[in-house]
């Protein structure tokens, strides 16, 4: 007994600093730099320095400048076509691949997600010249005869920024839909089909309502990793794919207005909260039902 | 026994070269320039002709020489690279010391536009010369000569609508709002007044109406010529640029416009912490030789004060880059007109 006793402050110190170790580490590196944006966003710039006076100016210029909030709503919209995009995409894939038996399903999936292992920058530049104006998409529409000549459709504009995200956002789609299909009982498709419903009945009655926490939290998933992407649409967005990430990048870069790209930044930062927030309620709600 | 001789008499012989050369390091010549601009081959002539040795030390921006020299107030090195739009930042803070052009005499050899220094914006402040020019590429167009015809004469090609979409520029505020202010014939693009920064603003919205895609690196730009349908591009890397795509069989030829083009312009200049004048001003000498010069010039595809190269001929407008009146301004003026649908 009296050994257990003497046992214990030390074990509680123990736990107490294994405890501190693993809130100081987000802490530190998460929470604290996020907070040193959010008060920089309150300073200003003058002739190239930084004033540090608490000031609203930035969001009040984010609000009422006519060129920010436009192209912000713009940014959203085109981040939520991508995901809608890549679940579009990705659910039959990951169906597909709940389909098939023991290595190969995961080979396969294996094989979808292999592209995650490649550079962003070169995947771009691949896409990029693909989409050209003489690239092989182009060609290979031309030569099937769809196209007369090449077309600029999906040449330096939203909609190449649409498409190049898309494709590099798939994989991260494909994995949690794939996870929570795969979580399905079989039992109970077996039930459905006993009880004499068709495959589109089951399909509809059962496995797509228990899979949608994963297509929410792909779509979350989706839609944070796309909004936040300055690279993408820099690189293939030309004069009209002009997106929210491009400003706040070229506040760092060109401009030096720390203060106001910290503003913007918040800004970015309060939907993507909303949208992780929202894949994540969606997904528990429906997640606690099965 | 005789080995353990030869073995002590192999360690005095190291021990006195190593003094030697510690000597020697002593009063070396410490120069801080770009790579290209100080190649092993050129100090060790400079070193035979003239007993100097040197120690270069190589940077990769212009904040990097700044924090190098303001860092030691000029004590760490006795010659230095660094362009004319950064110069008078180094005057103003008293980094650097005048030079006596009596003491260079190859700078009275030096091509026309460069002889008169006190013409050439930034190199002198109170009638005293802080710069030496050696080393200069220009912003020009590359026009595909297959496409464009007749050969443009001047950057007003790039709004012509016959190439809409064919055009390539480059995507910075700053020069972008320099260039077209020169396409609009205002006497000074780095200073612009509120009125004149609407119109080029107007300007620039059209622009960006018949451009294909604004680029950033020298690369990408290559890319996009070769998977797409363009004419035109404002070089923002100048020659390099042209060498670079001309390699890859494009046909393709450079221009600088006639209502002048913007250039950057690198000089040789005496730290305030120079530890022997004499020495720093045979180094800036020795590389205006026409050799040097000549070779720089082959071997970076930059222009050079001495002999003529490909980067601008002789009646040639060239404009030297200058800190333009409010940077942040003309970026969010920039950001606008990108934003404008």
């Amino acid at each position: 007994m009296s050994k257990a006793g003497s046992m214990q402050p030390r074990e509680r110190r123990l736990s107490l600093l294994v405890t501190v170790l693993a809130f100081a580490l987000p802490v530190i590196f998460v929470l604290v730099p996020l907070a040193i944006f959010l008060v920089y966003s309150f300073f200003s710039v003058d002739q190239g320095t930084i004033v540090y006076a608490p000031t609203l100016g930035n969001y009040v210029r984010f609000f009422t400048d006519p060129i920010f909030l436009p192209v912000f709503w713009n940014t959203i919209v085109l981040c939520v076509s991508v995901a809608v995009i890549c679940i579009l995409l990705a659910y039959p894939a990951a169906y597909f691949l709940t389909t098939l038996r023991g290595r190969w399903r995961y080979a396969l999936l294996m094989l979808l997600l292999v592209p995650l292992l490649m550079s962003y920058v070169i995947k771009i530049y691949a896409i990029r010249s693909i989409l050209g104006l003489n690239g092989f998409l182009n060609k290979a529409l031309v030569a099937i005869g769809i196209l007369q000549q090449p077309s600029t459709l999906f040449v330096f504009n939203m909609n190449a920024i649409l498409l190049t995200l898309s494709l590099l956002l798939i994989p991260f789609a494909i994995l949690p839909i794939f996870l929570s299909l795969e979580r399905i009982p079989q039992t109970l498709l077996r039930a459905s089909d006993d009880l004499g419903a068709s495959g589109l009945q089951t399909f509809l009655r059962i496995t797509l309502p228990l899979s949608l926490p994963g297509v929410a939290s792909a779509a979350s998933f989706v839609f944070v990793l796309a909004i936040g992407d300055f690279l993408t649409p820099q690189m293939v967005g030309g004069i009209s794919g002009f997106t929210f990430g491009r400003i706040l990048y070229s506040q760092f870069g060109t401009a030096y207005n720390w203060p106001f790209g910290a503003a913007l930044s918040v800004a970015l930062a309060i939907v993507v909260i909303c949208a992780i927030l929202i894949g994540e309620r969606f997904g528990r709600s429906r997640g606690t039902s099965v | 026994m005789g080995l353990k001789k030869a073995f002590l008499r192999l360690a005095t012989i190291g021990l006195g070269i190593g003094l030697m050369t510690s000597a020697a390091l002593a009063a070396n010549l410490r120069v801080l320039a770009w790579d290209g601009y100080a190649d092993p081959d050129w100090v060790k002539d400079f070193t035979a002709a003239t007993g100097i040795g040197v120690d270069v030390v190589f940077i990769g921006s212009d904040d990097e020489i700044w924090a190098k020299i303001k860092g030691s107030e000029g004590q760490d090195f006795d010659v230095f690279a660094v362009n004319t739009a950064q110069l008078q930042r180094y005057i103003k803070a008293d980094l650097v010391s005048p030079i006596d052009i009596t003491k260079l005499p190859n700078q009275k050899e030096v091509l026309p536009r460069f002889r008169d220094l006190s013409k050439v914006s930034g190199d002198t402040k109170d009638g005293k010369v802080y710069g030496i020019p050696f080393c200069f590429d220009s912003i020009g167009l590359i026009y595909d000569t297959d496409k464009v015809k007749p050969a443009p004469t001047s950057m007003s090609v790039l709004w012509d609508p016959a190439y809409k979409g064919k055009v390539l520029a480059y995507d910075n505020g700053e020069h972008n709002f320099s260039f077209t202010a020169l396409t609009l014939g205002y006497k000074d693009p780095f200073n612009l007044d509120a009125e004149q920064m609407a119109a080029v603003k107007a300007r620039l919205v059209e622009l960006k109406r018949n451009v294909l895609s604004f680029y950033t690196t020298a690369d990408e730009a290559q890319q996009i010529y070769q998977n797409n349908d363009v004419a035109l591009i404002w070089a923002n890397y100048g020659q390099q640029q042209v060498k670079a795509l001309q390699k890859i069989g494009a046909h393709v030829a450079y221009v600088n416009p006639s209502e002048g083009a913007l250039a950057w312009l690198d000089n040789w200049v005496i730290s305030k912490g120079v530890r022997d004048n004499a020495a720093a001003e045979k180094w800036i000498d020795f590389m205006l030789t026409k050799k040097v010069s000549g070779q720089l010039s082959e071997r970076t595809g930059f222009g050079n004060t001495v002999v003529e190269s490909s980067s601008a001929g002789s009646n040639d407008k060239l404009v030297w880059l200058n800190n333009v009146e409010d940077p942040l301004k003309r970026s969010d003026m920039w950001n606008e007109i990108k934003a404008t649908p």
